[in-house]
């Protein structure tokens, strides 16, 4: 029996109209990454997380909760009539995820933070004042919602008068450069994603690698954001060799992310599909996007191995 | 409607059959079209001058229409608008009668009609299509725009043509299958009272129906039997016959198979002036041909700003065949007619906003299909706006 999507939806839409963010993430879990870094707080540049990176772990958790409650218990769940009925606490449906895996997570971040440095790039952060960018919120349908939340986030950045935000994840980076302006009048700021920021600025490699990796594109990336060529310099100034897919670049397939919190099934088919078609080019493959981390993540084991491009970044420019 | 669809999916991405059939297929079908433009660079070009005629069209659409109906009037064919499913329902029952032989060719927009169901109940219908007749035996519905039958395994293709009096046999190959295919539909061709097709493109300046076919079986239906009866939606008319003719093989290319074995170009009934000059309808082609001109909620939904665009479809099914939710559940997922990404378009057009609007949520909008449409529909734009209505009106 699958999921009651509509309900999933409302809960995950109550969900951000509480809190401010689709899960709940408490304020260490979403600025630790900061910590020892001593960026200063706000500035006219600011990195903008997006909290995705953060948020991951306990997406999936949910996620795999969600994912086993289809399979046992949804029937009785659903007649029961409570569970997903109004306002609910979501904190019922997940386990906290393991510390470790909240510190990769802040390690990735915190990795871009130390490359962008490295770069000669000036920025400051929001620290607790930095709020997620609502874009669940718009993919679901929920516009009044989402643009409700976009002036939120908007007003934010006024109060600090932030100009230009450095984005890290492809979701935040679109939501923010190509969807804000459409909902909010005098939306100004200019958004820029750190590997466009990274490729610009030539960063000359500490490491060579010599290594062979196949490229997931993520969808937003590729198809709306059009950074498809600046991750591939970056690598391949480092020594890598990109064993390019069919489907990749603007071609790019999508790894079924953006489905698993409403059909986990469907999203681990999908991931599986495009786990196999990987591993045709190479094992060693490198994702751009958390949520593709993640999902990808769900069915990798024994086909794929799966690293964030910051961790590679970090091997070649930083260490 | 959002958990009833749910439901389906769900139960579709566990179908072993079907999903077989649909990978198969995919791994054949998604590579073609990559292969075709590379080679015949100009179908590229082709797909502009269309999407800019269709432009044309759509901004005038009661001009075209009345100006392709006096063209095949002028051809000595017979024209009618059909405003709703209906209309163009009782216009075919009427001009057919009862206890009638009827042959049809493979068209979507008898699908919308339930054409086949429709007349089959006064008459005796055969699609002749070989994978529509294969949806036709299973009364399933066609899983793709083009390849209907896309996720029937062979076994289950033998299994169902046995059953309806096809002399096939379990370990029969391919090309013995197709062999007594044409040998059971072949009488059913001669013995016709009406030939029954869609068209893939039709011009105003002359009137002129164009189809498409691989199989040689619309050239039969259209030519063999006494009446030929063509329904086409009003989307397809395009301003010139060269158009229409560009429309035709640029479907034909994104749906993987060019150049298309046959294109048949029809303008009215056939007739001869051989004795004394004197013009006679009806030689060895029909004597009359009807070209009935489907609106179907089209020129309804010209007025919408965002569902209209999808109005623009050449109807390839390449958006589908290239979409991750519609590889793993084909058709399954998009409407009782068309599936996929264009399916939410297309269902929002013939069967209302509202029911598109509960499907909408299955998409991942990774904008694949915007990608790879050879008129560029915004079809995540489309889907969005039928999530967003989804939240507004029908929740």
């Amino acid at each position: 029996m699958p999921l009651p999507m509509a309900d999933v939806i409302t809960m995950i839409k109550n969900n951000i109209s509480k809190r401010g963010t689709p899960l709940p993430i408490s304020t260490g879990e979403a600025t630790g990454w900061a910590m020892d870094l001593d960026i200063p707080h706000g500035g006219e540049t600011i990195l903008y997380t997006g909290l995705l990176y953060q948020l991951t772990p306990f997406i999936e958790s949910v996620v795999d909760r969600l994912d086993k409650l289809d399979d046992e218990s949804l029937g009785g769940l659903l007649k029961a009539g409570k569970v997903f009925s109004g306002i609910l606490d979501i904190s019922r449906f997940f386990v906290k995820p393991d510390k470790d895996e909240i510190r990769e997570q802040h390690n990735k971040i915190k990795r871009i933070a130390l490359l962008l440095r490295k770069a000669g790039v000036e920025f400051g952060y929001l620290y607790k004042d930095e709020m997620y960018s609502g874009v669940l919120l718009y993919d679901l349908g929920l516009e009044d919602e989402f643009k409700k939340h976009a002036e939120k986030v908007f007003n934010k950045f006024r109060k600090h008068g932030v100009k230009k935000v450095i984005t890290i994840d492809p979701h935040s980076t679109h939501v923010l450069r190509s969807v804000y302006p459409q909902y909010i009048e005098g939306f100004e700021i200019e958004v820029k994603n750190y590997l466009e920021i990274l490729s610009e600025r030539g960063l000359s490699p500490e490491n060579n690698i010599e290594e062979d990796i196949t490229i997931h594109d993520p969808c937003y990336y590729a198809r709306y954001e059009d950074i498809i060529q600046q991750p591939r310099s970056l690598l391949e100034n480092g020594g890598l060799h990109i064993v390019e897919a069919e489907k990749s670049g603007r071609l790019t397939h999508c790894c079924g992310g953006p489905l698993e919190s409403l059909s986990p099934k469907i999203a681990a088919e999908i991931a599986k599909y495009r786990a196999a078609e990987l591993s045709g080019y190479c094992d060693k493959v490198v994702v751009m996007c958390p949520i593709c981390y993640s999902n990808l993540k769900r069915v990798a084991r024994g086909i794929i191995e799966l690293t964030d491009i910051s961790s590679i970044l970090w091997k070649i420019y930083g260490d | 409607m959002l958990q009833k669809a749910s439901e389906e999916i769900h139960r579709a991405l566990y179908m072993k059959s079907l999903r077989k059939g649909l990978s198969r297929s995919v791994n054949r079908l998604v590579p073609a079209p990559y292969r075709i433009l590379d080679r015949w660079r100009y179908l590229l070009g082709y797909t502009e001058e269309i999407r800019e005629a269709k432009e044309k069209v759509l901004n005038d659409i009661d001009y075209y229409i009345d100006a392709t109906m006096k063209m095949v009037e002028e051809t000595k064919g017979h024209a009618y608008y059909a405003k709703t499913k209906d209309e163009a329902v009782k216009l075919v029952k009427d001009l057919v009668g009862k206890d009638k032989l009827i042959v049809k060719s493979k068209s979507m927009v008898t699908e919308e009609l339930g054409l086949r169901e429709e007349l089959d109940r006064d008459n005796t219908v055969f699609e002749t299509d070989l994978g529509e007749l294969l949806i036709q035996f299973s009364r399933d519905k066609p899983m793709h725009t083009t390849a209907p039958a896309i996720h029937i395994t062979r076994e289950k293709a033998i299994m169902l043509l046995k059953r309806h009096g096809v002399k096939v046999r379990d370990n029969m190959s391919t090309m013995e299958i197709v062999g007594m295919v044409r040998l059971f539909l072949r009488e059913k061709f001669v013995k016709a009272d009406a030939g029954i097709s869609g068209a893939n493109s039709i011009a105003a300046d002359t009137g002129s129906i164009f189809l498409v076919s691989n199989e040689g079986n619309i050239r039969n239906t259209t030519s063999l039997p006494p009446i030929h009866i063509a329904i086409t939606g009003v989307e397809k008319i395009m301003p010139t016959m060269e158009l229409a003719f560009k429309q035709a093989v640029t479907q034909a290319a994104y749906a993987g198979l060019y150049p298309p074995t046959y294109v048949s170009v029809i303008s009215g009934p056939s007739s001869t002036a051989d004795i004394e000059f004197e013009r006679v309808y009806g030689v060895h082609g029909p004597k009359e041909v009807h070209v009935i001109l489907y609106d179907g909620g089209r020129v309804e939904a010209l007025k919408d700003e965002v569902i209209s665009e999808q109005l623009y479809c050449i109807r390839c099914g390449r958006c589908q065949a290239e979409c991750p939710i519609w590889q793993l559940v084909g058709n399954t997922w998009g409407g009782r007619v068309y599936g996929g990404p264009m399916g939410m378009g297309w269902t929002a057009i013939i069967e209302g906003i509202e029911k598109a609007s509960s499907l909408s949520h299955f998409c991942l909008l990774c904008g694949k299909c915007r990608e790879v449409c050879p008129m560029k529909i915004d079809m995540p734009r489309i889907i969005r706006y039928l999530k967003m209505y989804y939240f507004k009106y029908v929740k």
